[in-house]
């Protein structure tokens, strides 16, 4: 059993990194992958939006298929298919085996964290992100770790290539090019946020060198949602008499799940790994499917659940009551992706998964640390001197797991203001220095462009007269889209920028009449 | 008959003997030798006026030689459609493709700097695909292979990274598009090769005319083809507006890039004077602008 489950884990984690590195344009218009499904199949972010938003992203029915599976088979999901768990379970075999390994007592603070999360998205804040195995893994990989592996790859072929060792540049070429095909991205990824989430995710990962699975065993709010969806499960372990008491089980199971416990095994903790029957010098462990309860109940204890709840709804108005949250209050650098809800709906929508950022033609979607509040840490922006919104591009909206971005087609999405741009007047060339320069203009997207010129009469230092065109813009035209602030060769403080002023998703962040 | 035409005739009848399927060869190629500078090709189809285009200047095995490595470089800057004449026809682009294969090009590349994502510019341009499919090709800009090139002469600009897959290239086409542009009024042969620079090229728009005459005085084309089956006439160089597309069915080959821009201006209703890189590149000996003394060949298909 203990190699068909590794064949699993290994399966489903491969055909996560497959669908993760097909999470970018290949120039169509769409990707061609489904490659949000894992998100799709999550029943804890169904939950949660399903509360937060009272909305249903109609994929993600398939985590019911997640939840009939649990309620059979128990936290099968955690010991064979979640590719964050496969990772836990690798790393942990770095560390150095004690047989006595001092487990923890700690797994109901998962289940603290899930109350917390479940009560907090009731009253419509929706956190669930930043915990979410899944939301934490694909933006921990997307904003940090697979920027990290193209530069070291990157760097190495790069240093290569300027050393031009006769003979072995073509060889190198050919294989850096049959990398870039698969396993690179199309361009070096940067992220604003790339140490810091980087940071927690290595420290997810470290966690296994103080304990084996540690956070799945006390961390992962996920483990505790199907944890509590097991706690039925008609897959049962059983101990028979031949049991010798010689904790052989106790020592392999990932769970920390008391397999030794016989009657007293905590099933909600239980991985359904199948170690502790595979190990069991008698043979006397067995799984089986019964009605009967032979597992110890759950008992989280009444007062931290009462904490956990009320920590919970207490978290909605402590993070509500800063500037960001009062009506008509904008912050102009919070130019979200088109087709982004009202900031308020946005929020209760986006889980911070970071498929936005990853899949972001130009770079530009960055995750926000306290842009949009600590509510928002981690949802998406757009920088545009980092990267401007590619005109015909809708890919943001396609793979946003809940709809916080709204799918858009091409026709639709073109229309969609995501802020205004402004001049600078005294840093553009034409204006401040009487030098030609029409760079905006020539990169403006719409098809009547939103940026003109005036032709306007200027005289040089000689007292010399002639004509230069000053560019000016179409408030009506300009959708924001940060082209000109991207390529404008004012390269260190653009002479022309976006702010989310006159953004379409809202009412009240408007400049114009109309 | 006079004693030159009788040698000429003698000459391609023994060369027609030699070679019998050749004789078409010999008799464009004596074609070709009174000068064209410029041909004009009108018709629906754009391969057929390319190959009767360079057929007329003297077949495509006047500038590829076999085992040559060709750059064949279109505007591929924008992510827009065909039909948007923001990027040159792929079928321009992919006929002029087979041309080289057929004159025993060891290899064609296709490539260009683009102002869009170049993924999405590749392939809603349909150049990426078409170019492949007839054998080239077709590669990213790749940011380590630029290199300083001097200018010994510039105007504007001394030096400037340029792309070396060009600079080592054996024969050079351009394949430009005719399009309206905001600073320069019209972006035809020359401003294509704004699509080899490196750095930050935004800023040759400074003195863009200069720039772009200095640009000419070390690339140089050994064919320019420029596609004019649609034209955008406002909004350039990306357009968008089917508004703004002419349709006219026309390509206009030949070496000299001063002098097809010079003629590219009349198709705006402009001449070649009124561009201010024309001018200078006139004044600069670096070609041709005055299309009165240039022998100018018309096709109709």
């Amino acid at each position: 059993m203990q190699n068909l489950r590794r064949i699993s884990q290994g399966i489903f984690l491969l055909i996560f990194l497959f669908l993760f590195l097909q999470t970018e344009s290949k120039g169509e218009d769409e990707l061609g992958y489904p490659v949000k499904i894992f998100l799709d199949f999550d029943p804890l972010i169904f939950f949660t939006t399903l509360f937060s938003a009272h909305a249903v992203a109609g994929a993600f029915y398939f985590s019911l298929i997640i939840i009939i599976l649990t309620i059979i088979f128990g936290k099968v999901f955690c010991g064979w298919i979640c590719p964050l768990g496969t990772l836990n379970n690798m790393i942990g075999y770095l560390r150095k085996k004690s047989i006595n390994e001092a487990s923890r007592d700690w797994y109901r603070m998962k289940y603290y964290i899930l109350i917390f999360l479940i009560v907090s998205s009731l009253f419509t804040l929706q956190l669930v992100g930043i915990m979410d195995p899944l939301s934490l893994l694909i933006r921990s990989f997307s904003v940090s770790v697979f920027p990290l592996f193209n530069y070291s790859i990157r760097t190495v072929f790069d240093i290569l290539y300027d050393l031009n060792i006769r003979g072995l540049v073509d060889i190198l070429e050919s294989l850096y090019s049959i990398l870039k095909k698969s396993v690179l991205s199309f361009q070096q990824p940067f992220y604003y946020q790339s140490v810091f989430i980087g940071i927690l995710f290595f420290l997810v990962l470290g966690l296994n060198l103080v304990e084996r699975r540690f956070w799945c065993r006390y961390l992962c709010p996920l483990g505790a949602l199907l944890g509590i969806l097991s706690r039925y499960s008609l897959l049962k372990r059983s101990v028979s008499e031949g049991c010798t008491s010689c904790e052989a089980c106790a020592s392999v199971c990932q769970g920390n799940a008391a397999p030794d416990k016989r009657e007293n095994w905590r099933n909600t903790e239980c991985f359904y790994c199948w170690n502790c029957d595979d190990v069991c010098p008698e043979n006397a462990v067995s799984f089986g499917f019964a009605t009967k309860r032979a597992a110890a109940a759950m008992d989280l204890g009444r007062r931290r659940v009462i904490v956990s709840m009320l920590s919970g709804a207490g978290a909605v108005p402590l993070l509500r009551t800063a500037p960001l949250s009062r009506s008509g209050f904008s912050n102009p650098k919070l130019i979200r992706p088109p087709g982004s809800l009202e900031e308020k709906e946005f929020l209760k929508r986006c889980v911070k998964c970071g498929e936005c950022m990853k899949v972001c033609i130009t770079n530009g979607l960055q995750p926000t640390l306290l842009e949009a509040g600590l509510e928002g840490i981690w949802s998406p922006l757009l920088i545009p001197k980092i990267g401007y919104c590619e005109y015909r591009c809708t890919l943001c909206g396609q793979v946003c797991p809940t709809g916080a971005i709204k799918k858009l087609a091409i026709k639709e999405k073109v229309k969609v203001k995501i802020g205004l741009a402004m001049i600078d007047k005294g840093r553009c060339l034409p204006y401040a220095h009487a030098t030609p320069c029409i760079v905006c203009e020539e990169v403006c997207p719409t098809p009547k462009k939103a940026i003109w010129f005036e032709n306007a009469k200027v005289k040089d230092r000689d007292g010399k007269e002639f004509v230069i065109k000053q560019p000016r813009i179409d408030l009506e035209l300009c959708i924001g889209c940060g082209i000109c602030e991207t390529k404008c060769p004012v390269v260190d403080m653009p002479a022309i920028y976006v702010t989310s002023i006159g953004e379409s998703r809202s009412k009240k962040n408007q400049l114009l009449l109309s | 008959m006079d004693r030159r035409e009788f040698l000429k005739l003698a000459a391609i009848t023994g060369a027609g003997l030699s070679i019998p399927n050749g004789l078409n060869t010999v008799m464009n190629t004596l074609e070709a030798s009174e000068k064209i500078d410029l041909v004009v090709a009108h018709g629906v189809s754009p391969t057929e006026i390319i190959r009767a285009a360079i057929d007329a200047l003297g077949r495509m095995k006047k500038f590829v030689s076999r085992g040559d490595i060709v750059v064949i470089k279109p505007n591929i800057g924008w992510d827009r459609l065909p039909e948007q004449a923001a990027n040159t026809n792929p079928e321009v682009v992919a006929t002029v493709v087979k041309l080289c294969y057929e004159s025993g090009a060891k290899k064609v590349k296709v490539f260009d700097r683009p102002c869009n994502d170049p993924r999405r510019c590749y392939k809603q341009s349909g150049i990426a695909d078409a170019a492949t499919a007839a054998g080239a090709e077709v590669s990213y800009i790749d940011d380590r292979k630029f290199k300083d090139v001097k200018i010994p002469n510039g105007l504007a600009i001394k030096s400037w990274p340029l792309y070396t897959e060009l600079l080592e290239a054996d024969k050079i086409i351009n394949v430009p598009i005719a399009k309206h542009h905001g600073l320069s009024k019209l972006t035809l042969s020359m401003k294509n090769w704004m699509g080899v620079m490196g750095g930050s090229r935004n800023k040759i728009h400074q003195r863009l005319d200069e720039s772009l005459v200095d640009l000419a005085t070390v690339i140089k084309p050994n064919l320019t083809i420029l596609d004019a089956v649609r034209i955008l006439t406002a909004n350039g160089p990306q357009g968008g507006n089917i508004e703004d597309v002419k349709k006219l069915n026309m390509v206009i080959a030949g070496i000299d890039q001063v002098a097809i821009d010079s003629y590219g201006a009349t198709l705006f209703g402009m001449k070649g004077s009124d561009l201010g890189y024309v001018r200078i590149a006139d004044k600069a000996g670096l070609g041709r602008m005055d299309l009165s003394k240039l022998k100018i060949k018309r096709i109709n298909i």
